[in-house]
């Protein structure tokens, strides 16, 4: 059995996302989604709607008249705000676990995914995308091939390791060098065995922009510039630290000046108090 | 007690139980000072070089810049005692993403406005770890000044 056959046994052997997830999930890429769409798919999971009431009843909007139900919710904080709530929690349980062989402890690989799905939609909304969920969505899963690939940089750790600090790898390039695959490509796999769709199995893929001839699709880039700027702050990084290529290309192609960038992070730095409501969903 | 630091954040402290501690210093600077007669130290991290950008998040977020948060943890310091020509400094962070050039490399940045506020007032830095592309976390002992260096996946080291 080749590595490649071995992982993806554990692929399959990973218990996945929630159903609610990838229901969700297609929810979120159907432009035509109603309120009650999704209000039908989060109210019959007890334990989603009780902690998406108590945050539509606490801080998150100061709201007066209290929340009942997931309807009363969704009317209060909109769709995307509650679809958000909703994946952020039923992606908890896969994300935010300790991965070693990044040298990520526990909550940081977790910390670092709200963070730059929060980034991400900052980055969506000046890149003029409409479907800002879509986007926030592929920027807090995509590292998800970590969880499988983690064991397998352990035990070659010194060999990526010595492929970055000497011969001027990146950390996704040295990956796919020693094990023959990268974190993003083991993402899109584990996309494809959990049904996720096309589109996103894509932003998965490419979050790296490992095809630098994705860096015109303007929702690549958008999940793109998110890790970047993500990595840049530190938040929740790893042993792979910020060994990972910025492409400034994508700055020429899409119009973004480096006060886009400076102000995408001072925005980010206010707006820190959502991170905090949203990590407490774990 | 482990007084954290958060991202755009300051703590200072004259209690020798005390440990300040800030994590995740990527293109971020943690700048640690501490005065060893007075026993006070702090560690600001900021994120962003000038508040010029941006007048209204720097009102509300002084630690997030250098030139807002600088003189702030300098200050707090002299409040609790602290005497500038005492006072030991260190820096770290200023990490950037492989490739990054020019404008857009903010860790750079970061580092000079640090050190250009500090040629005007005639501070000099006594220890420093900036650069390259790992992420730091930073932490200071109050009662000794004693500080350390941890970078992820690596063990801690005493400065």
């Amino acid at each position: 059995m080749t590595a490649l056959d071995q992982m993806i046994r554990e692929i399959k052997d990973l218990t996945p996302m929630p159903a609610i997830a990838s229901r969700l999930l297609e929810i979120v890429e159907k432009p035509d989604s109603s309120m009650n769409d999704i209000a039908q798919v989060i109210q019959y999971d007890p334990v989603m709607t009780i902690d998406i009431l108590k945050i539509c009843n606490s801080a998150y909007s100061g709201l007066k008249m209290p929340a009942e139900s997931i309807k009363d919710a969704v009317n209060m904080l909109g769709t995307d705000q509650i679809v958000e709530l909703a994946l952020v929690k039923s992606s908890a349980r896969v994300l935010s676990g300790r991965r070693k062989g990044y040298g990520l402890e526990h909550g940081d690989m977790w910390l670092y995914s709200v963070s730059s799905a929060v980034i991400a939609k900052q980055v969506a909304k000046r890149l003029g995308l409409n479907n800002k969920s879509t986007i926030f969505t592929a920027a807090l899963i995509k590292d998800i091939g970590k969880i499988i690939l983690e064991k397998y940089v352990s035990k070659d750790f010194k060999k990526i390791d010595t492929l970055v600090k000497k011969n001027d790898y990146s950390f996704r390039e040295a990956e796919k060098k020693v094990l023959g695959i990268d974190h993003a490509e083991i993402g899109a796999l584990i996309g494809k065995i959990w049904n996720f769709s096309p589109r996103m199995i894509k932003l998965i893929q490419h979050h790296h922009l490992r095809d630098e001839s994705m860096v015109n699709d303007k929702e690549v880039a958008a999940v793109y510039l998110a890790d970047c700027i993500c990595m840049m702050m530190g938040i929740g990084v790893g042993a792979d630290g910020l060994s990972y290529r910025f492409k400034d290309q994508l700055m020429k192609i899409h119009g973004i000046s480096h006060s886009d960038i400076t102000g995408l992070m001072a925005e980010f730095g206010v707006n820190m108090h959502e991170v905090k409501i949203l990590l407490n969903m774990a | 007690m482990k007084q954290i630091v958060g991202v755009a954040d300051m703590k200072v402290s004259n209690n020798p139980a005390d440990d300040v501690i800030t994590y995740s210093l990527g293109s971020c600077i943690g700048l640690v000072i501490y005065d060893p007669v007075a026993r006070v130290g702090g560690i600001l991290h900021y994120m962003l070089p000038e508040s010029a950008i941006d007048k209204a998040k720097a009102a509300k977020k002084p630690f997030m810049f250098a030139d807002t948060g600088i003189p702030r943890l300098f200050k707090t310091a002299y409040t609790m005692g602290a005497k500038k020509p005492r006072i030991r400094i260190f820096v770290a962070g200023g990490a950037e993403i492989l490739d990054q050039k020019g404008f857009f490399n903010i860790g750079k940045r970061n580092y000079l406005a640090l050190k250009k506020m500090f040629f005007k007032n005639n501070v000099m830095i006594d220890k420093q770890d900036v650069g390259g592309n790992i992420n730091r976390t930073i932490r200071i002992e109050i009662a000794s000044g004693d500080i350390f260096l941890k970078t992820s996946g690596s063990q801690e080291v005493k400065i």
